[in-house]
């Protein structure tokens, strides 16, 4: 089988490698057949049921691709081409050069050095599916990503991770210092709420805005973002065998998942959904998230620098925990199998027009090469 | 000559301190008027600075004479104290939590959450209502103090007397205890307010903490700043020196009390007359620490002096000299207490003093 929706080999937005549609990851594994089935408890909310990963595999997937038959018509890569485009367009707008030059540049310079905006574009389709316009949730889109961004500025420090790339350019502090750097971070950030409070239509109405703030504060903080990266740093050099995979999962649900979940919870109060709706978007977010995740430690296991377009090999290097290391690759890869489609349960319900970008989008996740 | 003198009473136990006013009296009687273009709205009037300065000052601080500031500082110290330590309680991942409390607990004025319920009482409204402003303040404050303390940017050893936070914890969980802290406050702030507080005014105030600490504000100041050490003090205006000034301190100073204006259900008027003031007093705070810092001791500090000369910073001592730095931190002094002008007298109190204070202050 083939799955129509395979956008790994496509990287869009910057990069135009030529595409290779009709590689799929599971011609990776064909062993996939014949395998016993996986059951894993993570103490996580990430998802309580266990999946049997069986040959039948095969057959479920076909048949929800077919009963989502729109998705398969579904043109993924025009759609997050035209929402990053609206991004993009968005966020040079709001974070404009200007005095004090030196940190606007500093700040511009990383915001749009040419990001995938996966978040930005969750928190639109969250936004959507719930009935909202595109608009409404531009400012918390933007504000997302601002925070992811200054993430990453703050991640690559000499201090953190000591990265000299990034989105295949040289990272923040090698071009404008460290001190530079971190405060472009600090102030990406605080203008992420700004920007969250002060831009959002006055359609919504200030008690979601509100509510918007408290999400998107929580995602980044000890409970989220940051809790995820002091975990991480603290697990260099572990013993493999004296931590879990429930570990590993704090790490990246704390570090990947977290915001993510405040990406498409956002969109979802700001377009206006329910709580229950809401609740969905989180959990549907929360799959993806560890998803990406998984996904990330497997390419950086199997692919070179030049096409991830950072440093490949660190995670070995400095010896970081990864799924790869704990279960292996296979089972990794049948792990993201299984998050993918957990996430895409939890839209079961929707308008099946409104929910095709989301689905394409843990597909795309789920799929990448970089 | 005002009875404010407090900089003895807080923490240091100074023997009677002069006020930077009293070293300079005799100047002040024999000096020319001094005007200074300012483009931030801080003033945009002149003041002579004469003699009668003296008696100017005792009318107006009548009522306040009889406030006392030293226990009503140490009274909302003591709240904020508490209420900052349940706010950011030690959990886990505890590394983190330890970090963060470690300098938000770390024995500070607490002067930003101070204003920012004085502010909120000054237009009627609860102590308790401004709480959760306040302690985000100081967190926006702390975390603004982490980051400019590490290696790459100020690299400081010492604050407020201890071990600066990357000295303890490294400095990578420096920058995420700063980077927790900043979302954190703005958590805080929307889910522990009253109720009682419109979420329109909680939005507004929302807008007004962020665009504080970002590049309209203390980050804007602090790049300013950094790209001023070395520069030739007659290539530079005192503009660009207040430019500084006005982000690096004034601006969550000016939050501080807007917000305390907000949630306290101020008016549009009364929230703009609030801004000012805390305009003033900020300039006037970073006058006076640069004063300070040339004619005070490390240990009397508490964090290292004399670095702005080492560092090669541009202060106003060594733009104006000190003589002329006392006399503008007087202009300042007053220009703030004219924006208290026909509030109630006992609500502007701890204004008025607050005002003295730092103008006055030791360290």
């Amino acid at each position: 089988m083939a799955s129509s929706v395979t956008l790994g080999s496509c990287p869009w937005v910057l990069h135009h490698h030529p595409s290779t549609q009709s590689k799929t990851p599971r011609s990776r594994s064909p062993s996939l057949i014949t395998l016993k089935p996986i059951t894993l408890t993570p103490k996580r909310t990430v998802s309580s049921a266990s999946h049997t990963i069986s040959s039948s595999l095969v057959t479920k997937e076909d048949s929800n691709l077919k009963s989502t038959s729109t998705t398969s018509s579904f043109d993924f890569m025009s759609y997050i081409l035209r929402k990053a485009d609206s991004v993009n367009r968005a966020l040079d707008s709001a974070v404009p050069l200007r005095e004090p030059l030196k940190i606007h540049e500093a700040m511009r310079y990383s915001l749009l050095a040419g990001g995938k905006r996966v978040r930005p574009v969750l928190c639109i389709a969250a936004c959507e599916l719930v009935g909202g316009e595109e608009s409404l949730a531009m400012p918390a889109a933007c504000a997302v990503e601002m925070i992811h961004t200054m993430s990453l500025i703050h991640d690559d420090l000499p201090c953190m991770d000591n990265d000299d790339l990034r989105r295949g350019k040289p990272t923040n502090h090698k071009v404008y210092g460290e001190d530079v750097a971190v405060l472009a971070g600090d102030a990406l950030l605080s203008f992420a709420f700004e920007h969250l409070a002060s831009a959002t239509s006055s359609d919504v109405s200030p008690a979601r805005v509100v509510r918007a703030v408290g999400e998107l504060a929580k995602a980044i903080g000890t409970e989220g973002l940051v809790a995820g990266q002091v975990v991480d740093i603290s697990s260099e050099g572990l013993d493999l065998n004296d931590v879990g995979l429930d570990h590993l999962e704090f790490i990246h649900l704390h570090k990947t998942a977290a915001l993510l979940e405040a990406s498409a919870v956002l969109g979802g109060i700001v377009g206006g959904g329910s709580d229950e709706e809401i609740e969905r978007l989180r959990k549907f977010a929360r799959c993806i998230g560890l998803l990406f995740q998984v996904v990330d430690d497997i390419l950086d296991v199997t692919k070179s620098s030049q096409e991830l377009g950072k440093t490949a090999g660190k995670d070995l290097i400095a010896d970081k925990l990864t799924y790869p290391k704990l279960m292996g690759l296979e089972k990794s890869r049948e792990f993201a199998e299984k998050l993918n489609r957990e996430a895409r349960d939890q839209l079961l319900g929707f308008d099946s027009d409104k929910v095709a970008p989301l689905l394409a989008l843990a597909n795309y996740i789920a799929n990448r090469q970089n | 000559m005002a009875s404010m003198t407090l900089g003895s009473l807080v923490h240091h136990h100074h023997p009677s301190p002069s006020s930077i006013f009293t070293r300079s009296s005799s100047l002040i009687m024999t000096l020319k008027p001094i005007v200074i273009n300012s483009k931030r709205t801080v003033s945009s009037s002149s003041y002579i600075v004469s003699s009668s300065v003296v008696t100017r000052e005792d009318n107006r601080t009548k009522p306040s004479s009889s406030f006392d500031f030293a226990s009503y500082m140490v009274n909302k110290a003591e709240s904020v104290n508490k209420a900052l330590d349940s706010a950011v309680p030690l959990k886990e991942p505890l590394k983190i939590h330890e970090a963060m409390r470690y300098s938000l607990l770390a024995g500070a004025k607490r002067i930003r959450p101070l204003l920012c319920i004085a502010a909120c009482e000054l237009v009627g409204g609860q102590a308790s209502v401004a709480m959760p402003a306040a302690c985000a303040v100081e967190m926006l404050h702390t975390m603004s103090l982490i980051h400019d303390d590490l290696p790459c940017i100020d690299d400081d050893d010492l604050r407020r007397g201890k071990p600066t936070n990357h000295r303890v914890f490294g400095e990578n969980v420096a920058v995420l205890a700063g980077d927790a802290l900043l979302p954190f406050a703005f958590e805080h702030l929307v889910t522990a307010t009253s109720h009682e507080v419109s979420p329109v005014r909680i939005v507004r105030a929302v807008g007004e903490l962020a665009k504080a600490v970002g590049v309209e504000g203390v980050a804007a100041g602090q790049v300013a700043d950094i790209s001023s050490e070395g520069l030739d003090p007659s290539d530079v205006g005192l503009e660009h020196l207040e430019f500084i000034h006005l982000h690096k301190t004034a601006a969550l100073l000016e939050a501080s009390a807007v917000l305390g204006g907000i949630v306290g259900g101020g008016s549009d008027v009364e929230i703009e007359r609030l801004r000012q003031f805390a305009r003033c007093i900020g300039l006037l705070f970073q006058v006076v620490d640069d004063i300070l810092d040339v004619t005070v001791t490390s240990q009397e500090l508490g964090k290292t002096a004399g670095k702005d000369l080492v560092a090669d910073k541009l202060t106003y001592p060594k733009m104006m000299g000190l003589e002329k730095s006392r006399e503008f931190a007087e202009k300042l002094s007053r220009d703030a207490r004219d924006q208290l002008l026909g509030f109630d007298s006992d609500k502007v109190a701890p204004l008025l003093a607050l005002a003295d204070y730092i103008a006055n202050r030791q360290n």
